[in-house]
């Protein structure tokens, strides 16, 4: 009976869905504020990745709510979490090949994760991506050896510290320039290294946020008791 | 010297401090866990502290800046290229609510049952919900609306799960099933509406909206919308999380998501209806999902066993009411969904506060009113005027919405009527059958409500009295506050000045 009832609404929902594509004109995007943006962001913020111009320029608090959204994420997959009995059982050991492997990988995942981190005004990246890179690093250091223990109370500070810096920064623009996350510090050369002003800034805060967060998620499931031990 | 000048510009009340009162709950969030690890004291001051800090702002910007509404373009960005913030007098006064709220239903001062890692965390999320609803209240761009849904609705998992009980957690994963399948629909909702005007900006659909949305697309957007923002205002089908939710997270925690979180969903949701359908079908749809939940939330209150859930599935069909309230056109509409809605704000709340206490099935009530008379007291206060008896606000705002209908007229109209008299004589039978039992003559091993929860409630109480005495003048200010949250022009005008100048 129920799933009858599930197949129903579920077949229903699709229908009114597909009715409602049918009505919508794709492949004509109505461009009023894409538009805009393409003419006067290059200007008005100086990012050479327009993407980025819109995700910390235009759109910063939005950006601020999906930072909180990850951390309140964290956060609360921290409070369900348990907490390992002190003899519970661990995952052995990944074995030379993959420990020498990880390690290899690390410093060359953490580069790159720096790198899409410092580059993200310029070329297609930023904070979230480079920090999902960053946070990968150690993934493959807790993976491969299951016994070694990230510092929490380190993740902790860096987290929140990122989180500080990138809500500093916006105040600081609200004390100097009377709107929070205004962009500050000049615009620079478009396509330089350092130029869009405080946008690499709050990329790099960005990025060891992400990074810290998500190094912590998989250091807190590692450590959590596996559900038969 | 530098502190004293930061502290006089904020003194001086400048629009761009609007922000602050999201921003600083965010900053205290981020900063709460490493502080934890430094001072455990200063982490748990630092919460409250805050929220205080975060009230005063928003107070002194209103009384500075009197009721005319104003709005701020965040970054310096203009609307509609970037977000803004728009403050009218009702998005006023639930920022000026959310952090008081947030402090009479502190979770827990102390380090709680967790140790201090925990407590670190419950605070944080604490942080996070109330920068969240501040965010939905003052928002005028729908998709930073959304991701301060989205940011509630994580922290509330977060709060709810507290207890770590089995049977909240699985309580916690329905409620986390049904909110992300409400967050698909009101993401595809918001991405319709962009789709058919090429803009994010409450004002400028608002603008944009006449040529168009007033077609089955722009209804379908709405629609979808409703439900997906149904979810925390707890509309009627997506709404199975709300019993076991509220019966396993902790008390507290219930009485900020039924009094204050599920307001502001019905908030985003009014602007929506106010500012972008104005069509007839999307307030009819709302009225048929109220009643539904009316009959259903009052229904089951009644066959409810014990006293969270009762409150939980009364919550349910009061909600109901206020989607039934703002369905009604014209102005009478708005004052009665603003007064169900703060009515019931003020009176659900304070039941959840002394429920902290009395969680369990309603039988082992019987004979509570010896133990703490006070507390049966103000429960009896309570639940008269959410049936409706005058003199009691309760009965002015059911009042306003049983005359909005009867003028309404329509067939509708009538069985939300009828619906509305029904539900009051259920919501009489079951209240009243708790308010016996508690004077019952028996001895009872029910503990009474801390003495905190007893405090705010008596507060709320004398709140809900001080009202019946004057209730001319907050009727008054409430008819104002209805006529400008239902004036689209003045939202645009205010929201886009320069915009409504060039297309001059």
């Amino acid at each position: 009976m129920r799933n009858l009832a599930s197949l129903l609404f579920a077949g229903g929902l699709a229908f009114l869905l597909l009715a409602i594509a049918s009505q919508l004109a794709f492949g004509t995007p109505s461009m009023r504020v894409g538009a805009e943006i393409l003419a006067v962001a290059p200007d008005e913020v100086g990012a050479a990745n327009l993407v980025t111009a819109v995700l910390l320029g235009y759109r910063g608090i939005d950006t601020l709510g999906e930072l909180a959204i990850l951390f309140a994420a964290a956060t609360a997959a921290g409070v369900v979490l348990g907490r390992r009995h002190a003899n519970a059982r661990r995952d052995p050991p990944g074995g030379e090949v993959l420990r020498t492997g990880a390690d290899l990988l690390f410093p060359l995942l953490l580069v790159v994760g720096l790198y899409v981190i410092a580059h993200g005004h310029l070329t297609p990246g930023g904070g979230f991506q480079g920090g999902v890179i960053l946070a990968a690093a150690f993934f493959v250091i807790i993976l491969a050896q299951p016994t070694r223990h990230l510092r929490h109370s380190l993740i902790s500070w860096i987290e929140g510290l990122a989180g500080a810096a990138f809500i500093l920064i916006g105040l600081w623009a609200l004390v100097e320039d009377g709107d929070f996350l205004a962009p500050l510090l000049g615009q620079g050369a478009m396509g330089e290294l350092l130029s869009a002003g405080t946008l690499p800034l709050l990329s790099l805060a960005i990025g060891l946020k992400v990074g810290a967060e998500l190094a912590g998620i998989m250091a807190h499931i590692a450590e959590a008791e596996a559900p038969d031990a | 010297m530098i502190a004293d000048m930061t502290l006089s510009r904020l003194l001086a009340a400048d629009v761009g401090y609007l922000v602050l009162p999201v921003v600083l709950p965010l900053l205290g969030a981020f900063l709460m866990q490493p502080l934890a690890r430094v001072s455990a004291r200063g982490a748990r001051i630092l919460g409250p502290l805050l929220l205080v800090l975060s009230a005063g702002i928003t107070a002194q910007l209103w009384l500075q800046l009197g009721d005319a509404p104003f709005s701020l373009a965040i970054g310096g960005f203009a609307a509609p290229l970037g977000i803004l913030f728009y403050a009218d007098r009702i998005a006023l006064l639930f920022a000026l609510a959310i952090p008081v709220f947030a402090l009479l239903f502190w979770p827990e001062f102390g380090p709680g049952a967790g140790g201090r890692d925990q407590a670190a965390r419950r605070d944080a999320l604490m942080l996070l919900l109330v920068a969240a609803a501040t965010g939905l209240a003052l928002s005028g761009d729908l998709f930073n609306i959304y991701v301060f849904y989205e940011l509630a609705a994580v922290a509330s998992f977060g709060l709810v799960a507290l207890t770590g009980t089995g049977r909240s957690q699985v309580a916690t994963f329905r409620y986390l099933m049904i909110s992300a399948f409400g967050s698909v629909f009101a993401l595809l909702g918001i991405a319709i509406l962009y789709m058919q005007t090429g803009t994010l900006n409450l004002a400028q659909i608002a603008q944009l909206a006449p040529e168009t949305l007033p077609n089955p697309i722009g209804l379908a957007a709405f629609a979808l919308m409703l439900i997906g923002f149904g979810v925390k205002a707890e509309l009627f089908p997506v709404n199975t999380w709300v019993p076991e939710v509220y019966a396993g997270a902790p008390a507290r925690v219930s009485a900020l998501l039924a009094g204050l979180v599920s307001k502001l969903a019905v908030l985003v949701v009014v602007r929506l209806l106010v500012l972008i359908f104005p069509q007839p079908e999307a307030a009819e749809l709302m009225l048929v999902l109220g009643v539904l939940g009316i009959l259903t939330g009052e229904l089951a209150a009644w066959r409810a066993k014990d006293f969270p859930r009762m409150l939980a599935f009364s919550s349910i069909g009061q909600l109901g009411m206020v989607f039934v309230a703002f369905a009604i056109s014209g102005e009478i509409g708005l004052l009665a969904g603003l007064a169900v809605m703060l009515h019931h704000l003020i009176v659900k709340s304070a039941l959840f506060g002394l429920a902290v206490r009395w969680s369990g099935s309603l039988e082992a009530l019987s004979g509570a009113a010896g133990v703490s008379p006070l507390a049966s007291a103000l429960f009896v206060l309570f639940a008269l005027s959410l049936i409706g008896v005058p003199p009691l606000p309760g009965f002015w705002a059911k009042i306003l919405v049983l005359i909005g209908l009867a003028e309404g007229g329509t067939p509708l109209d009538m069985m939300a009527l009828m619906a509305l008299l029904l539900a009051t004589a259920i919501e009489a039978s079951y209240l009243f059958r708790v308010a016996i039992r508690l004077y019952e003559d028996t001895p009872t091993p029910v503990p009474p409500p801390a003495r905190r929860d007893l405090g705010v409630a008596a507060l709320l109480g004398a709140l809900l009295l001080a009202v019946t005495v004057g209730l001319k003048p907050v009727a008054d200010r409430l008819g104002e506050d209805a006529a400008q949250l239902g004036e689209r022009a003045l939202y645009i005008q205010t929201a886009l000045p320069s915009h409504v100048a060039r297309k001059d």
